[in-house]
């Protein structure tokens, strides 16, 4: 692993809060980052590792900030970005976002998080439930009761602490699924995937034992256990909160937990399958240089009739010397980005099996315009309530704690749009 | 608010934190405080505040010591007399009853970072590692590895390493860990904590209880186990199953790698390993953090290297998205290459071809130039495109395409005839002049083939004046004259004219020479010319061999999961990295060379060093010892010429990369008078012992041969 010390700097390259871990690197050093940055972006090759002498910067970016760890051994880049992130993660669930202002604001807790989730270059408590516990933004107000050490850090339930109480027991699940496609300009889908993820919200007192229940279908994809030849999907990727006791689940394949209190991620899987495109687009964008652009788009719901895709939006490229926009769609409006070069047709509610139309008609400068212009492709957002595509379905929630208390799961099904590109031929 | 100064800020900070009023309300003590760490992070120079912050450390309140902790931390090595004094404050907070308050002095103790203070420092650590609470024990065994780090020389007590490997049954996975992690760092010059029999069954069975960061350290130190039978292999690598498939990528690669080092004697199993963790890598590929798909497409390059059909079917995961940064982009062109077969060559290309319209213009070339790779198996499919891109006229297309083209024909000869007809006529798109020098190259070379040559070589003749590049220069002397031997009624007269500037009025050393070193093979007469420019620049049956072999793992395992494979560029030798340890010798193929830069390569080095032995068939040898030959003309032929390749490197210096390339030409005459071989030998860079070494590898394996 072996960072040597963590920076967090503005867009500028301004340092705004660091730690220096293991002192083998100069901190100065961290001057030459934003020229090194800047040179690579000149040359078109930004990377995530510049080195500078013996030193290597790693670094990701976040809203207005830059997460960079030095070091200047050969250590585990993967580790050190995971770590990067898990900052990012941290942080982010004790500010609600994370941006250079949050960092200015919290400046003290910023710093004690550091001390925590790392010393002398190795990651040690990075689990934010527990943070929490014992490192609150109320430090401010004084309160000396408040420091004693939590007993999760040793604890055997490291995620949940004893004696949470609430009035009404109750607990959301959410299963969302998105969906990736790629479809090549000839209509043709190169590669399509679907990741899911199931969501909790647990509101419940004391330390409950919850199970989950899966319909079998999904169950053998999850255990790679093929019931009925072809139907079955294999679901990789599969990874569980660490509150599920994985050594159960792999003998009689239950999902059994005691969970943390209020959000988390349960699981997540995906799913690489060929999936047909829930919208399903057609385009024909004709240019004439010099004088017009004329766009024809064609959306069509291929998923069932009962189901509505909510919240729908074709987004076309037009070129970036674009100018008087006309538009005539069959249902929803459409409406001229110019800052990023796009048409957005937005559509509220989108019925299954429907299909609409959209022209638009651009005029172009008889001055070409003579910068190289990227092909983006189309992109559609939307989002399907009450429908998953993988066919996962929660059959039961199961809760018991020792009072014996009565709690009511909810469920609710989401699919939407993940990285949804159609590639156009213009 | 008036602009106050550093300086005028430091003072006022200084009034208010000594105000006895300030000192004893606490609310406003630690608002001051705050004050002095927010202008610390801004960059003020507070430095001078340290007595008065030394006294702050001295309170009840948690947060206002964690401040000026971490104010004391960054000022203590410019004050270390003054440190000295916050030494009795920490001691008396290591006996706190709150274990909060002891682990955070113990840390801060350490972090102060003062080789003065160490005779101090030892007492309450040594006491840490028995303390109750297993927070504190975290801190108290990190503790001793910075102490340690603090003053190399020194030697750590015996009887505190022996107590940090009796910590390695805490309870504690952190402690646990962080012992392993703090040996490591102490028994540094032993290397490393010791790993034995008992300590790996131990932390094999402890992993599950370990977070992710802790699971990659044990797989990463138990890597220097070596398993005693291989029944203890095969159950110990059972145990390692199920985190080879882990969700993880940091995990998966860590067990990968473990399992590599375990297998190093059995190939077979090293292969299956990279077979099951073919998925988990596909799924890190499509990680929703750019970054660790890059980790992984780079990683997946290496596994490519030994496994070359890993991958051949999923080819579709390295497609590129749109909006996907170019250093993604360019790695997944570069993955794409190496899963080419029949059946996706004509997806892969059509895919490949979209990409060199790329805005990123080094996208784009790197898209134009693995499509030449690919045409090296698929000449007419990749011809046919590459002269379809000609027809965009975009500059630097056209250029890079060029630059292919020349790179194709020099592998395969037989391509000539189209690449000929194709880059007729787009001299006035290419402005660069490393698209120059390709196109100059290929009218030189078959000027013949092309009727509008001296039409085109006239028009750089007549701008040579204003001609900035040397090399552009060069290769329009050698064009002209290679033309001048096929076509001599059109070029002679502006080879005159060339020959006469670049000889009178040309102010570059290089050039000139060249000129005079061309006027006077002239004068010697057109056969002697013919024999020097038009004897190929390697003999014509020496072919290249195409593809490259699958290596064994253990070529690149040892840079598995490190920061090298994310370097970019093969063959980047860092000096500021270099070892100062001496090591004995190794041979390694990695980083690999491609034919193109092992031309150039032989053509910039100067060193050779030439000594006598007897031959044999070596090829087969010289890969035992990690020897690669690169090219050898046919077996009768005389006299018999192999061109070969290797990296030393230093074997101790995994933390490091430093390494040095050597190139080789073996020389088989048997028909002269005394039987031998001449070696000439090549390197870059120059270091003499390495060299020493490769000579004394070869030779045993040439004296190997012979004895046979």
């Amino acid at each position: 692993m072996s960072a040597s010390a963590i920076f967090v700097l503005d867009l500028k390259g301004k340092v705004l809060i660091c730690r220096n871990y293991k002192g083998d690197v100069d901190m100065a050093e961290i001057d030459h980052f934003m020229s090194l940055l800047m040179q690579h972006e000149e040359e078109g090759l930004i990377c995530p590792v510049m080195a500078h002498g013996n030193v290597h910067f790693m670094w990701i970016k976040h809203s207005n900030l830059y997460l960079v760890a030095t070091t200047n051994k050969n250590s585990n880049a993967s580790l050190v970005y995971s770590f990067l992130y898990k900052l990012v993660e941290v942080f982010t669930e004790y500010f609600k976002e994370l941006e250079e202002e949050s960092i200015q604001d919290n400046f003290v807790v910023v710093y004690e998080l550091l001390d925590e989730l790392m010393d002398f270059g190795f990651p040690q408590t990075t689990d934010s439930k527990i943070l929490q516990e014992y490192i609150t933004q109320e430090g401010a107000k004084l309160e000396v009761a408040k420091t004693k050490v939590p007993t999760t850090v040793t604890n055997a339930v490291s995620w949940r602490s004893e004696g949470i109480k609430y009035k009404k027991n109750e607990v959301f699940i959410d299963v969302i699924e998105s969906i990736n496609v790629l479809v090549n300009a000839n209509g043709s889908v190169m590669s399509s995937d679907i990741v899911g993820s199931i969501k909790l919200k647990t509101m419940l007192s004391g330390m409950p034992e919850l199970r989950l229940g899966l319909n079998d279908r999904v169950l053998f994809a999850l255990t790679g256990w093929s019931g009925d030849k072809g139907k079955t999907v294999v679901m990789e990727d599969v990874k569980f909160h660490q509150c599920v006791r994985l050594s159960r689940f792999e003998s009689d394949r239950t999902i059994s937990f005691i969970p943390p209190d209020g959000e988390s991620e349960l699981m997540s899987y995906r799913i690489n399958t060929h999936v047909k495109p829930l919208i399903w687009i057609e385009s024909v964008i004709e240019k004439f240089s010099h004088s017009r652009v004329e766009i024809m788009v064609k959306a069509k719901g291929q998923f069932k009739k009962q189901s509505v895709a909510n919240n729908v939006e074709v987004r076309v490229p037009v070129p970036s010397d674009a100018d008087s926009p006309k538009f005539k769609t069959s249902t929803g409006h459409a409406k001229y980005v110019p800052e990023k070069n796009l048409v957005v047709w937005t559509i509220k509610s989108f019925p299954g099996g429907k299909e609409f139309l959209m022209r638009a008609h651009f005029g172009l400068p008889s001055v070409e315009n003579d910068e190289a212009e990227g092909k983006p492709p189309i992109t559609v957002k939307f989002e399907i309530p009450y429908f998953t595509v993988s066919g996962i379905q929660v059959r039961y929630m199961k809760i018991i704690e020792k009072s014996g208390y009565q709690a009511l799961p909810w469920v609710r099904y989401i699919t939407q749009s993940g990285d949804y590109q159609l590639r156009t031929n213009v | 608010m008036p602009y106050i100064g550093s300086e005028d800020t430091v003072r006022d900070l200084r009034r208010v934190l000594s105000n006895p009023n300030v000192q004893s309300d606490q609310l406003r003590y630690r608002n001051t405080i705050l004050k002095v760490i927010r202008a610390m992070s801004q960059g003020v120079d507070v430095s001078g505040l340290f007595s008065e912050m030394v006294k702050a450390c001295a309170t009840v309140d948690i947060v206002q010591k964690k401040l000026v902790y971490v104010f004391l931390c960054s000022y203590a090595t410019l004050n270390p007399e003054l440190s000295l004094l916050v030494i009795n404050t920490l001691r008396k907070d290591c006996q706190d009853p709150n274990p909060m308050v002891r682990s955070l002095a113990l840390r801060n103790m350490t972090n102060l970072r003062l080789p003065s203070l160490v005779e101090y420092v030892e007492q309450p650590l040594t006491a840490g590692l028995r303390d109750r609470a297993a927070c504190v024990r975290r801190v108290a065994v990190l503790g001793w590895a910075k102490l340690h780090n603090l003053q190399t020389n020194s030697e750590i007590d015996a009887a505190v390493v022996n107590e940090l490997y009796s910590l390695l049954r805490d309870p504690d996975p952190v402690v646990m860990v962080n012992c392993l992690r703090a040996l490591e760092e102490i028994l540094r010059e032993e290397g490393g904590v010791a790993i034995n029999k008992p300590i790996t069954h131990h932390l094999l069975n402890r992993l599950k209880e370990c977070d992710i960061w802790g699971q990659c350290e044990v797989l990463r130190i138990l890597q220097r186990y070596r398993p005693q039978s291989e029944d203890e292999l095969f159950n110990i690598l059972s145990l390692l199953d199920v985190s080879l498939i882990s969700p993880h990528p940091p995990v998966m690669a860590a067990t990968l790698s473990l399992f590599l080092s375990l297998c190093s004697g059995l190939p077979a199993v090293g292969l299956a390993a990279l077979e099951r963790v073919r998925g988990p890598l596909l799924a890190a590929c499509g990680n929703t953090s750019r970054e660790m798909q890059f980790t992984a497409l780079c990683h997946i390059q290496l596994l490519l290297r030994s496994l070359p059909g890993l991958m051949g079917e999923h080819y579709k995961r390295f497609f590129c998205g749109y909006a996907e940064p170019a250093y993604i982009k360019q790695r997944k062109i570069e993955v794409l290459v190496e899963l080419v077969n029949d059946d996706n060559v004509a997806i892969l290309l059509d895919e490949l071809r979209g990409y060199c319209t790329d805005v990123n213009i080094s996208t784009a070339h790197a898209a134009i130039s693995a499509i030449g790779r690919i045409g090296r198996s698929y000449s007419d499919k990749c011809l046919e495109i590459l002269t379809e891109l000609l027809g965009l006229k975009q500059e630097h297309i056209t250029s890079a395409v060029v630059q292919t083209m020349r790179d194709l024909v020099w592998v395969c000869p037989q391509c000539s005839r189209t690449v000929c007809s194709a880059v007729e006529g787009c001299e006035a798109e290419i402005q660069d002049s490393q698209g120059r020098h390709a196109l100059l190259w290929l009218l030189g070379v078959y000027g013949e083939q092309v009727s509008s040559v001296p039409y085109t070589l006239e028009v750089f003749i007549d701008g040579v004046r204003s001609e900035a590049s040397v090399g552009v220069k060069m290769e329009l002397l050698t064009a002209t004259v290679r033309l001048f031997l096929c076509r001599p009624a059109e070029t002679q007269d502006m080879l005159g004219r060339l020959l006469h500037y670049c000889i009178e009025e040309e102010t570059n050393m290089c050039v000139s020479d060249q000129a005079l070193l061309y006027y006077r093979l002239l004068h010697c007469g057109i056969e002697e010319t013919r024999k020097v420019l038009q004897c190929r620049r390697s003999d014509p049956s020496l072919g290249v061999l195409i593809g490259r072999p699958a290596e064994p793992i253990n070529q690149w395992s040892y840079i598995f999961n490190t920061l090298e494979p994310l370097r970019p560029g093969a063959i980047e030798t860092d000096d500021a990295l270099t070892a100062s340890v001496s090591a004995p010798l190794s041979l390694s193929l990695s980083p690999a060379l491609s034919p193109e830069e092992f031309e150039d390569l032989w053509l910039q080095q100067q060193c050779p060093t030439i000594f006598r032995c007897s031959p044999q068939s070596l090829q087969a040898a010289m890969q035992l010892v990690n020897i690669q030959t690169l090219a050898f003309t046919p077996p009768h032929t005389l006299p018999w010429r192999v061109y070969l390749y290797t990296n030393t490197q230093n074997k101790h210096s995994a933390d490091t990369c430093h390494g040095t390339l050597i190139l080789g030409e073996l020389l088989v005459k048997k028909n002269t008078a005394e039987k031998g071989i001449k070696v000439t030998l090549k390197q870059q860079p120059r270091d003499e012992k390495a060299l020493k070494g490769f000579l004394s590898v070869l030779t045993t394996v040439l004296h190997a041969l012979s004895s046979e």
